[in-house]
């Protein structure tokens, strides 16, 4: 993972360089602007490149072993292509893509590593985050490659594709909220009169219209092969703003699963946010014995952690059940300071000042919503019978 | 008399509407006025009322309004066309500036309005109000025959045909003032009925609805009645226009509101509150009118004090809130003390409990206010709507309840809003109030549900909110370019859609 190929194509190219997969199964990660996506993305590649260690909270049974798997066979891990309008006044609207790849080699300096993946996004850099600098005239497609074996199932495991479109979670948001826009077809374009459905659309600059409608019909196409969903939703927002937009986000994802019958996994992202959530990492990072038994389903349902209120309730039992699809995750668990935490190899807490110290991140739960979603997505081809 | 022919059997065309006024010296004269107590108003400026009330009306609905005003000289010093708000003033400083002098051509007059709204084939289309106090004296292209085989004057046009050809749907509305027993001391009540007779005889020979009226104002409280049959508000000083609202400042709105959709046991205001479906439907019925219903007017003043002709456009009511927006509250409690027996109670009780409040009276603003609510339950449902919205604000400002207060701002704002707009356009967005209201009803059973219950509930309240953000989907995609007002109350209702869970 930590080396990164950057390659430029313009659109069409054919040229490809990740091994092409058979029957791979494809999983799409949704979520509000800055709900945690590249994060999620970005640390869950370092768990299956560099065996990054995994936190449960509540603490399970059998230690923690998933039926995930790095897949040996591909050398990219996580593949990034940027889409970038380098012309807003060409009506033949010229888009250029520039991929990335995260390859499943350990880098030199393993400490840079964790601080650029878990830097702020102020803070982060050119390497960690996309070189340009406004949200509006790109948007970034995540691809990332691993193996799932279905537990005491079939031998060997099946080849698996996590997928999002980054940097446009105001367009993933949008899409969902609006089911006026879906997509019955890979092959149908979102046009732009049905996107009017957005509040103030035509009030916006023409080349962010084209862009987004664009970025609607890429994410509509690309949700419209996906074989799950994974809802990553964000606790506490301080912009009421956002707050809607996540609830209305959420609504559209339970209408549009429902319509199609798709297994659908929340993750309750950035828990560590949650005060009683936090309280059980420290513990458990502080002591190594320590056997958490926090309570999730009542947490977020008696005690309001998702912020979804009756929301999930509804859901129970219509696609979701939220004692086992429901998860809350810290893929980089912060101090509470900007920074992220780190774990010595001693498992305390490793210092970050003074003397440099080799430390790793601490993630929670990271794995646990993708183990689900796959699960389900062979639960569900069993019961069709594919 | 009254001759109107009872409901016509199909709407006739109210969205065109064209005032005859008569601005003949005779209109210079005082009209006694024994019930009124006050001094006598001279008949232009009761006349001037009723014309002020009428381009109120039609800023209002958005109909298509002229003005015809005569002497010997027929005149149209506005054109047939839509009144917009922000010209109310300028046509009302030229309403104020119209002198009368001369003699009366009222036939002459009623051609030249039936020549406004001559549309080819189909005749005459929309409504005709004649105001006058005078006789025919000076007319030189119509005339009317004394009985319906009479003989016109030589080289007049038989005036009752050219107003109704066929095919037309016209309405004539005559508003004479004075008693016209002797010449020259009012109208010419004689000839006016030999008009809405002949008008009323072709009418049914051509086949159409007779829509026909003369109504006698003998004193200047008759005409006055009319104005005073209003429930108007004026903003408070803190509030500040929804339009201005950062876009973040509009969410916190909306959650506020929300919190009152959600908490009625803290905001019990909102349960009296109708549904604001039929408020919307109403406003649109704003041409001039003479029926009982309550019109609702909200002013805003601007930073140069009371708006203009309060007093001219609604009589005593408008002195009290004169006096009230300019700060004199004890002679706005005086005034409105006077009014009893002419203003309707739910008005005079709505702006007693204000100037109250105002004076930090609480206990005679609650008394005042509750029999306000009292009153305002006895009033048509069409009239209802918006006057108990006016009076949940009060009410909430009174308890310091924002939240209550914020919803029903935004909903009274929107409708205020939209008023001039699309009759369509406001229904719509209206409707989506109610159905928004509602939910309180679903919600409120997320929280009374017990534990096997809750489940079944949230479902319901959920697919509730789903139908609700449907319309809202189709309201955004149909309503994109009715412009910021929508677009606000849309983004203020998915706002309040999203807080309801």
């Amino acid at each position: 993972m930590p080396e990164v190929k950057v390659t430029t194509r313009r659109r069409g190219s054919p040229k490809k360089e990740t091994k092409p997969t058979v029957d791979t199964t494809r999983i799409a990660v949704v979520g509000i602007p800055a709900s945690g996506k590249t994060t999620y993305f970005r640390f869950l590649s370092g768990h299956f490149g560099l065996n990054l260690p995994i936190l449960y909270i509540p603490s399970r049974a059998d230690n923690g072993s998933l039926p995930l798997y790095g897949d040996l066979e591909n050398d990219v891990a996580l593949e990034e292509t940027t889409y970038e309008t380098t012309d807003p006044t060409d009506p033949e609207g010229s888009l250029e893509t520039t991929t990335r790849y995260y390859v499943n080699r350990p880098m030199e300096d393993r400490r840079k590593l964790w601080v650029e993946l878990s830097a702020g996004r102020d803070e982060q850099g050119i390497l960690t985050k996309y070189p340009l600098p406004t949200k509006f005239n790109q948007f970034v497609e995540m691809k990332m490659r691993f193996r799932y074996a279905a537990p005491g199932g079939e031998a060997g495991s099946r080849p698996m594709e996590l997928s999002t479109v980054d940097e446009a979670g105001g367009i993933i948001a949008d899409y969902f909220t609006y089911d006026r826009l879906w997509l019955t077809s890979a092959e149908e374009e979102v046009t732009e009169k049905s996107c009017r459905v957005i509040p103030h659309f035509d009030s916006w600059r023409p080349d962010r219209r084209d862009l987004w409608k664009r970025g609607l019909t890429l994410l509509g196409r690309f949700v419209c092969g996906a074989d799950a969903i994974i809802l990553l939703l964000s606790p506490g927002l301080p912009s009421l703003r956002d707050q809607a937009q996540q609830v209305n986000l959420a609504r559209g994802v339970f209408r549009y699963t429902h319509a199609r019958n798709l297994p659908l996994v929340i993750a309750i992202s950035k828990a560590d946010k949650l005060k009683e959530f936090y309280t059980e990492v420290e513990q458990s990072v502080r002591e190594r014995t320590f056997q958490s038994a926090f309570d999730p389903v009542d947490f977020l349902l008696r005690r309001d952690g998702a912020g979804m209120g009756t929301i999930l309730v509804a859901q129970e039992g219509r696609g979701i059940s939220t004692k086992e699809d429901v998860f809350l995750i810290s893929s980089a668990v912060s101090t509470g300071e900007g920074h992220p935490l780190f774990i010595g190899e001693t498992g305390d807490e490793a210092p970050t000042s003074g003397t440099a110290t080799m430390g790793v991140p601490v993630m929670v739960n990271t794995t646990l919503p993708l183990a689900r979603a796959c699960e389900r997505i062979l639960q569900r081809r069993a019961t069709k019978g594919s | 008399m009254q001759n109107d022919g009872g409901n016509p059997p199909f709407a006739p065309m109210r969205e065109r509407n064209v005032l005859l006024l008569d601005l003949s010296k005779s209109m210079l004269a005082p009209l006694p006025d024994p019930q009124g107590g006050g001094p006598e108003r001279q008949k232009i400026e009761v006349a001037r009322t009723a014309v002020f009330r009428i381009l109120q009306d039609a800023a209002t609905s958005g109909t298509l309004f002229g003005l015809v005003t005569f002497t010997e000289t027929v005149r149209v010093p506005v054109p047939l066309g839509e009144i917009h708000r922000e010209n109310l003033p300028y046509i009302e400083n030229l309403i104020s500036l119209l002198t009368p002098s001369g003699r009366s051509a009222i036939w002459d007059a009623l051609g030249v309005g039936a020549d406004l709204l001559r549309m080819g084939t189909m005749g005459v289309q929309g409504n005709l109000v004649l105001v006058t106090d005078g006789w025919d004296n000076a007319s030189t292209r119509f005339d009317v025959r004394p009985e319906p085989k009479g003989k016109l004057a030589d080289g007049r046009v038989d005036l009752v045909p050219y107003l109704l050809p066929a095919n037309s749907r016209v309405t004539l509305r005559v508003i004479g003032i004075g008693s016209g027993d002797e010449r020259d001391k009012g109208v010419d009540t004689g000839r006016m009925n030999q008009v809405i007779g002949q008008m009323t005889q072709r009418a049914s020979e051509l086949g159409l609805a007779p829509a026909f009226s003369f109504q006698l104002v003998t004193t200047g409280s008759q005409l006055f009645a009319q104005m005073v049959n209003a429930f108007l508000d004026v903003g408070y000083d803190d509030d500040r226009p929804i339009e201005e609202l950062h876009p973040e400042e509009l969410a916190h709105h909306a959650a506020n509101a929300a919190r009152a959709l959600k908490e009625p046991q803290q905001h019990a205001t909102v349960s009296k509150i109708k549904n604001a479906q039929s408020a919307g439907r109403v406003a649109g019925n704003g041409s001039y009118s003479e029926a009982p219903d309550i019109e609702v007017d909200f002013l805003t003043s601007g930073p140069g004090g009371p708006p203009a002709y309060l007093k001219e456009r609604y009589g005593p009511l408008g002195e009290v809130v004169e006096a009230y927006i300019s700060g004199d509250t004890d002679r706005a409690l005086q005034l409105i003390e006077r009014t009893q027996g002419f203003l309707p109670p739910v008005t005079r009780l709505y702006w007693e409990a204000r100037i109250q409040f105002a004076r930090r009276a609480v206990v005679e603003a609650a008394r005042a206010l509750l029999q306000a609510w009292t009153e305002a339950e006895k009033l048509p449902p069409q009239t209802q709507a918006p006057i108990l919205r006016r009076l949940a604000v009060l009410q909430a400002r009174m308890q310091n309840d924002k939240e209550t207060e914020t919803l029903v701002r935004f909903i009274d704002e929107t409708e205020h809003h939209l008023a001039n707009g699309d009759p369509k356009t406001r229904e719509r967005v209206m409707d989506l109030f109610a159905k928004l209201m509602e939910l309180r009803g679903t919600y409120q059973l997320t929280r009374l549900a017990g534990e096997g219950d809750l489940q079944d509930a949230a479902v319901k309240h959920e697919a509730a909110v789903e139908e609700v953000f449907g319309m809202l989907q189709d309201a955004r995609l149909e309503l994109a370019t009715q412009g910021a007002s929508v677009e606000g109350a849309l983004d203020f209702i998915e706002i309040c859609l999203a807080e309801m869970r």
